[in-house]
């Protein structure tokens, strides 16, 4: 079994690209845990043709805490659970995480069979019940996902710098592309300065929206799209993953300085 | 210098200023245990000490709801003129919005937040937020908040100096043995010598340390020798109950016939009446010092000297400053609750069973 979490800015794609991930290592003949750790929770809406499933603080509040029961089966028969939350502005999030966390854990994944967890966590690590992924028992490594803009690559030195405080191995980067000049070249680059790799890359592509519109990933929308050998490429290319290393962040001018240096 | 030694809370300080502000009711916003041993104690004092018992499910989605429905719980049950809602360390680490919870619950024309957590610092910090709402909410003006931050602050910095929080770690300890220290008191008196007995005590317990000049006057019209009584029991500084202590202690004094020689200042200002004590005692002649309350906010003076206190982690810090003998009141806060007289000490006692007085 193999746990990832996958990290980013606030908007750059995470759960798009969990979801996609999600359902592509799943037609390859895997069993998939996608955990949804945003608290607005929208990671595996498009499992579910835009349904929301409930969530697990939402039945722990209702004294519902067999994981049974707060896992749901969605598109292609990938298992879902999203973790929830208190309502914008009140109550701890990242205390939700831990606690949804301990629900869930490792020996309940190796009991259900899953080849692949996969973590879809909100924005920087904002506090220690976001990192709550990251940490020993869960996810093996970490994924950051982002773009080539400045605001993009500044949030995942971020998070880098979270991961090298909390000592944990980064698997690579996920280019979610923008479509601004030199962008694959301009994430290499970063990759390289944090001792890192870009494992793949996603096209800006009109498919993602309007499959996302309708409530679904790619495959169910638009089954036969070379968009999803992308998916399965980038997929296949984490299971076998084993470069996976403590990143060294780096500073905000050298960020500067790569992205100004390829225009 | 990162201090080992565990010391007072900010949110139990807080818990008793409301005491000493005579709140009625004091809402404790956090987990159930949290304050429990204060709680208990301030209700034998007459405050009704209440919690809104948080829970996992209340930290992950807030409790504010929960707050509401408490302070309306309470005003049914106990009808109060005053509310003092503290807060705690989960429910100011999420970020409740009391004050809302306050305005929401109908209860604003009585009840007041005070703002603080476990991790705010120094236990004089509870007490400093808490005057500064109490000022805000109009109970106290700016004059006595200025002068109770002042002298809360001075607190601070005994401690820091000649307290607890000197060292890194300070060991307790519960000094030395009462029937020695006794027994060389008496002896004094018995000798004819003159003893110096500085009462330097915080608040409420007053009533516990002030039975350890009285039981030394008592052997003394017994044994002989003289007593100079200096205490801090102004009945004009500080908040009407703070002088209620004073008064009740100085009416015990005068039915038994004992006059203090000189007041040091009021029974909240202990931080700085320990060193208007010793300024008083300059010119005077006496053999021995017997300093009980504070007394580590008394400076150091090279004399015969004993010291009672009520922390036993004060204890080595005292012998450190040259004390001959340092005791301990292990029970100074939870026996002086709800009284209004002097109340016995273990060394007062024990001073007492020798004497046969």
């Amino acid at each position: 079994m193999k746990q990832i979490a996958i990290y980013g800015k606030g908007g750059i794609g995470k759960s798009s690209i969990s979801s996609n991930l999600s359902v592509n290592l799943a037609s390859n003949g895997l069993e998939v845990l996608l955990v949804g750790c945003d608290p607005k929770s929208d990671s595996a809406i498009n499992l579910f043709g835009g349904r929301r499933i409930d969530t697990v603080l939402d039945l722990y509040k209702k004294g519902v805490t067999d994981p049974d029961k707060l896992v749901f089966e969605g598109f292609n028969g990938v298992k879902a659970v999203e973790v929830g939350g208190p309502a914008a502005g009140v109550g701890c999030a990242g205390r939700g995480i831990l606690v949804a966390l301990k629900t869930l854990n490792k020996d309940y994944y190796l009991e259900k069979g899953f080849d692949v967890v996969i973590y879809d966590v909100p924005g920087d690590v904002v506090c220690g019940g976001f990192a709550g992924p990251a940490r020993e028992g869960y996810a093996d490594e970490i994924y950051i996902v982002t773009s080539g803009e400045y605001l993009s690559i500044y949030a995942a030195n971020n998070i880098v710098k979270g991961l090298f405080n909390l000592n944990v191995k980064l698997g690579g980067i996920i280019g979610n592309m923008r479509g601004i000049t030199n962008e694959v070249e301009k994430i290499e680059l970063y990759a390289k300065e944090i001792d890192s790799s870009l494992i793949g890359a996603i096209e800006r592509n009109h498919k993602i929206h309007e499959s996302e519109i309708e409530g679904k990933t790619v495959l169910e929308k638009y089954p036969n799209d070379p968009l999803n050998l992308k998916f399965k490429d980038i997929g296949s290319k984490i299971l076998q993953n084993k470069k996976a290393k403590v990143p060294t962040p780096t500073v905000d001018e050298k960020i500067r300085s790569i992205l100004g240096g390829v225009y | 210098m990162n201090i080992l030694t565990p010391r007072p809370n900010p949110i139990v300080a807080a818990l008793y200023t409301l005491r000493d502000l005579d709140v009625d009711v004091a809402v404790l916003h956090g987990p159930s245990g949290c304050g429990f041993r204060a709680a208990r104690l301030l209700e034998e004092d007459g405050m009704k000490v209440v919690t809104t018992s948080m829970s996992e499910e209340d930290l992950i989605f807030g409790a504010s709801d929960k707050l509401i429905e408490v302070l309306k719980e309470v005003d049914d049950l106990f009808s109060p003129n005053l509310i003092g809602v503290v807060g705690s360390c989960v429910s100011m680490i999420i970020g409740e919005n009391v004050k809302k919870a306050i305005i929401d619950s109908g209860l604003s024309d009585k009840a007041f937040f005070i703002e603080i957590h476990g991790c705010m610092g120094a236990n004089t910090r509870g007490a400093i937020e808490t005057l500064k709402a109490a000022r805000d909410f109009g109970l106290i003006d700016e004059r006595e908040f200025k002068r109770q931050e002042k002298m809360l602050l001075l607190a601070t910095e005994v401690e820091l100096n000649r307290g607890m929080a000197k060292l890194k770690y300070t060991r307790p300890s519960r000094g030395a043995d009462l029937k020695t220290v006794a027994e060389y008191i008496i002896n004094q008196l018995k000798e004819n010598k003159k003893i110096a007995v500085i009462l330097n005590a915080k608040k409420e317990t007053a009533y516990l340390f002030a039975d350890i000049p009285l039981a030394i006057n008592l052997a003394s019209k017994k044994y002989g020798g003289s007593v100079i009584n200096i205490a801090n029991l102004s009945t004009d500084i500080g908040l009407s109950r703070i002088r209620r202590y004073a008064k009740d202690i100085i009416n015990d004094f005068e039915s038994n016939g004992i006059s203090i020689d000189y007041i040091s200042g009021g029974v909240d200002e202990y931080p700085i009446s320990g060193k208007k004590a010793i300024e008083y005692l300059e010119n005077k002649e006496f053999d021995l010092l017997v300093a009980v309350g504070i007394p580590q906010a008394l400076p150091t003076i090279k004399k015969d000297s004993i010291a009672v206190t009520n922390g036993p982690r004060e204890v080595h810090p005292l012998e450190d400053a040259g004390y001959k003998y340092v005791t301990v009141e292990i029970a100074s806060h939870s026996t002086v609750m709800g009284t209004r007289e002097i109340v016995l000490s273990e060394l007062g006692e024990v001073i007492r069973n020798i004497a046969g007085t």
